[in-house]
């Protein structure tokens, strides 16, 4: 991308509102642990007075504890209220309201100027920390998913005796199953898409950086009510919780709940504010057609989440609605229904597994074009393939209720939306294998993860196809073959080409270069053991193994066993990967502000990034991908040449 | 004069306000369409039950269904607050400063009000939220309403007091006009709660499917 700068800035010329003390104000004594502090006080003071005033005694119609059911849910609500305002998220809304606007002392204040470390730990607004504070949140939600992955494979390996009772063992499925889906849908979009998205367009920060830092804190402010449903009785149904089962589940299911709508309400705002700054923040000279093919896949999943999120929130809050108010919509008895929720849910379910797995593909191909020196093939059919993937999952959803009874004459036409949405996937597909073409790679980590999530995909999208078919779901459905396609195509696709893509903007976010050598060896350990893990599942559900059961049938032993060892290998791969990305992080070799010779804007600037980004706002001037096109200046030098040499020399 | 002074900017990014206001336009059209995705939710809930009537349970008691007077009645206030704030923004795009101020307060008076008759329909319906999914999906599409008036209410509070400050003016009023879309879909959506609460009340499905699947 070939690129040219201005200056914008004449700060000095714009007058400034009152300043209201030092700036920063309020937020100068607010940090995670006055968040985490004022939270907890008010969800121990919630559940004290609660616990007085309460009616004891009274049951729903599933025998649960109404007025205890009310006071689980005011001490979740009292602790993320507590939190935000303890961490200073109201403060700006109040200055607003109160007309005590921000000065530009106060912005730098809150964007973390000179707090040092300290401002990974605030309601800092720029787009850098809430990317870092992604990144951290990401590898704790992994960290504890992959354990309870490990736990399971444990008691699914150990077929000679039961190591957990059944409810734990279900409450642990469905804890790794939402911990994992929060943590796939923010891998790439969090930290990548707020720390390299603002860079790569080349603008100073997000549209709106102080919804930024409420988006991060939503979501850091959700996790605890999930985490803590295993304390109390658990979510026993899955990560779907489909009703009327989730509404008799004990009131860890609250905690679930809470969660969701809170997480839904952080991904709108991030959704709002990634959609913004793309349309709006972009460099002069940066076109539609110049935009590199990253900031369009976050994008695509941006539009996707803050379009169906929202469905998936309301089905969480008519659900505890159901379970607090005795409403009925999900409850069959009272004229509710339970097709109901699950339209509602899968109308943001399927979209999101897209919301998921597009980031990473956009991630992969960005970096192909780096690492094999070569322009992007047909940079028109990877936008034909974002629209398509991101319009057409809006109608794809009832293919997970295909066995559920629901409108079975609706299965046909929904089975046809489904098998369509791989035309537009196989678009991007496509553009990555003709990118590859006679390339030359330069076969760094990066690229490595483009070899294993084309794999992956490959397997994921063609066992994809087959449950897509509704003859084929009537056998497979319910089964670990499924688990195994969506494992594939989640963790296989997404979390590989999240690896990959951290891997390639390592040097910029953190300042070093990462250890490949120590990360390329967890790396491939993850990704062989991966394919032994659910290579093993396949043939287990194919030889009918139900998913969701702890006592099985000794045919699905051997299965069981090997899939069980390729997890702990998964484990001790991505505990090396882990180490090789701390280490470095730590002590790695500084890195250069481009170490990988790319043209996009991110790297155009120093490394560490500045807090204003870029010293001279720049003007692109052409397209992102210019790699192996020869020189327009060599070609006018050459014919120029020519152009001297005698007439009819060099003819033959 | 130098064009710095003539085109106001943002003290806190020195941007020019009007690039500041077109991408706070894009954000507040964002939120709308997020907004309306999760009235979209409570309305096909609603919709979805009425159709079926699972169980012969979708009417309230008795037929006790609510009053159609009351879902108007809210919708009317909300709209004339709207009006309001619109006629004071147009007002302020004139340099009728004052215009805005007393639209503002008046339209928070005619929302508290409002806010104050929802409460009211609220715990005045012939039915509790339980009794069957009419019943429901009406609270809870008054709730969605109740919300909407809370949030409008504090928005057009601080619009009168950051107009009583001086920092809405004739240059730079965006903040308002942001404020005065989102309530123009705030009247959309409380229109269409109560398009469905007044109009779709008997279930037009007489063979009632028993666990609400459209096969019966």
């Amino acid at each position: 991308m070939s690129v040219m700068t201005r200056d914008i800035h004449e700060q000095a010329a714009v007058p400034q509102p009152t300043q209201h003390g030092k700036p920063g104000g309020f937020l100068r004594h607010t940090n995670i642990f006055t968040g985490v502090i004022t939270g907890l006080v008010l969800a121990i003071i919630t559940y004290a007075i609660g616990s007085k005033l309460v009616p004891w005694g009274t049951q729903n119609a599933t025998f649960q504890q109404v007025g205890y059911q009310a006071l689980i849910a005011a001490t979740y609500v009292a602790w993320v209220i507590g939190f935000m305002a303890g961490i200073g998220a109201f403060a700006g809304p109040i200055r607003w309201v109160l007309g005590h606007d921000l000065t530009h002392a106060d912005a730098e204040y809150m964007a973390g100027k000179g707090q040092g470390k300290f401002r990974y730990w605030k309601y800092t607004t720029d787009h850098k920390v809430v990317g870092i504070q992604y990144l951290i949140m990401t590898l704790v939600l992994f960290g504890l998913g992959g354990f309870l992955a490990m736990l399971i494979r444990t008691e699914l390996g150990i077929t000679w005796a039961e190591v957990f009772t059944p409810n734990f063992y279900n409450s642990m499925i469905g804890t790794h199953g939402i911990v994992m889906i929060i943590a796939m849908i923010i891998v790439i979009s969090g930290p990548l898409g707020n720390f390299i998205m603002p860079l790569m367009i080349g603008a100073r920060d997000m549209a709106f950086p102080r919804l930024n830092a409420l988006s991060f804190w939503l979501l850091f402010a959700a996790v605890p009510p999930l985490v803590s449903n295993l304390l109390l009785g658990g979510i026993r149904d899955g990560w779907t919780v489909y009703e009327p089962l989730g509404s008799q589940s004990p009131v860890g299911m609250i905690g679930y709940q809470i969660c969701i709508i809170v997480f839904a309400f952080s991904t709108g705002i991030a959704s709002v504010n990634l959609i913004t700054t793309a349309f709006t923040m972009r460099a002069r000279g940066m076109s539609w057609n110049r935009v590199p093919i990253f900031v369009v896949g976050i994008l695509s999943a941006a539009i996707m989440g803050l379009v169906w999120f929202p469905m998936f929130q309301y089905s969480q809050i008519l659900a505890l609605s159901d379970r607090m108010l005795a409403t009925s919509f999900f409850n069959p008895l009272m004229g509710g229904s339970v097709w109901l929720y699950e339209n509602l849910f899968w109308l943001l379910g399927h979209p999101e597994v897209y919301v998921v797995i597009i980031p990473g593909t956009a991630a992969l191909i960005e970096l192909m074009t780096v690492f094999l020196r070569k322009p992007l093939f047909s940079y028109k059919m990877a936008i034909a393939g974002f629209v398509g993937v991101t319009g057409i999952s809006s109608i794809v959803w009832v293919h997970h209720m295909y066995m559920t009874g629901w409108a079975p004459s609706a299965g046909y036409p929904f089975m046809l939306s489904t098998e369509l949405i791989s035309i537009p996937f196989g678009f991007l597909v496509l553009v990555m294998l003709g990118t590859m073409w006679r390339g030359k790679p330069w076969t760094r980590l990066p690229m490595m993860a483009v070899y294993a999530v084309i794999w992956n995909k490959i397997i994921g999208g063609i066992t994809g196809v087959y449950l897509s078919d509704v003859p084929v779901d009537q056998y497979m459905h319910g089964s670990m073959f499924v688990v195994a396609h969506f494992h594939f195509m989640l963790m296989g696709a997404g979390l590989f080409a999240a690896i990959g893509a951290i891997a390639y903007w390592f040097p910029k976010m953190t300042g070093r270069m990462l250890n490949e050598r120590i990360a390329s060896i967890g790396f491939w350990v993850a990704f062989f053991a991966f394919q032994l893990t659910f290579m093993s599942m396949f043939v287990a559900g194919l030889q009918g193994m139900p998913r969701r059961v702890l006592q099985f049938d000794n045919a699905f032993n051997v299965s069981n066993w090997l899939s069980t060892i390729g997890a702990y290998c998964i484990g001790i791969g991505m505990v090396i990967f882990l180490f090789a990305v701390i280490t470095s992080w730590r002590n790695g070799k500084p890195a250069p502000a481009n170490p990988w010779g790319a043209k996009t804007l991110e790297w155009q600037t120093s490394t560490p990034v500045p807090l204003e980004n870029f010293p001279v706002l720049p003007v692109v001037t052409s397209d992102p991908y210019g790699y192996g096109v020869p020189d327009p200046y060599d070609s006018v030098e050459k014919k120029m040449a020519e152009a001297d040499q005698p007439v009819g020399a060099g003819a033959r | 004069m130098s064009a710095a002074v003539e085109s106001p900017r943002s003290a806190t990014t020195g941007e020019p306000v009007a690039t500041v206001a077109r991408r706070n336009r894009l954000g507040i059209w964002l939120c709308i369409i997020s907004d309306a995705t999760g009235t979209v939710a409570l309305l096909i809930s609603y919709v979805y039950l009425w159709s079926l009537n699972v169980n012969n349970q979708w009417a309230p008691p008795k037929n006790a269904f609510a009053d159609w007077w009351p879902f108007w009645a809210i919708v009317a206030g909300i709209v004339m607050s709207t009006a309001l704030i619109w006629w004071g923004i147009a007002g302020i795009a004139k340099g009728h400063k004052g215009r805005l101020a007393g639209a503002a307060v008046l339209a928070s008076l005619i929302l508290i009000a409002t806010l104050v008759g929802q409460i009211v329909q609220l715990s005045t319906f012939p039915f509790g939220p339980s009794d069957g999914a009419y019943a429901s999906a009406t609270f809870w599409l008054c709730l969605a309403t109740a919300f909407h008036l809370s949030l409008l209410g504090l928005l057009v509070l601080a619009i009168s007091l950051r107009t009583a400050k001086g920092l809405i003016t004739t240059d730079n009023h965006s903040h308002a006009r942001l404020v005065a879309m989102y309530m123009t879909w705030v009247c959309i959506s409380a229109a269409l709660g109560a398009l469905v609460a007044t109009t779709m009340l008997a279930s037009p499905n007489t063979q009632m499917p028993l666990f609400g699947t459209f096969t019966g």
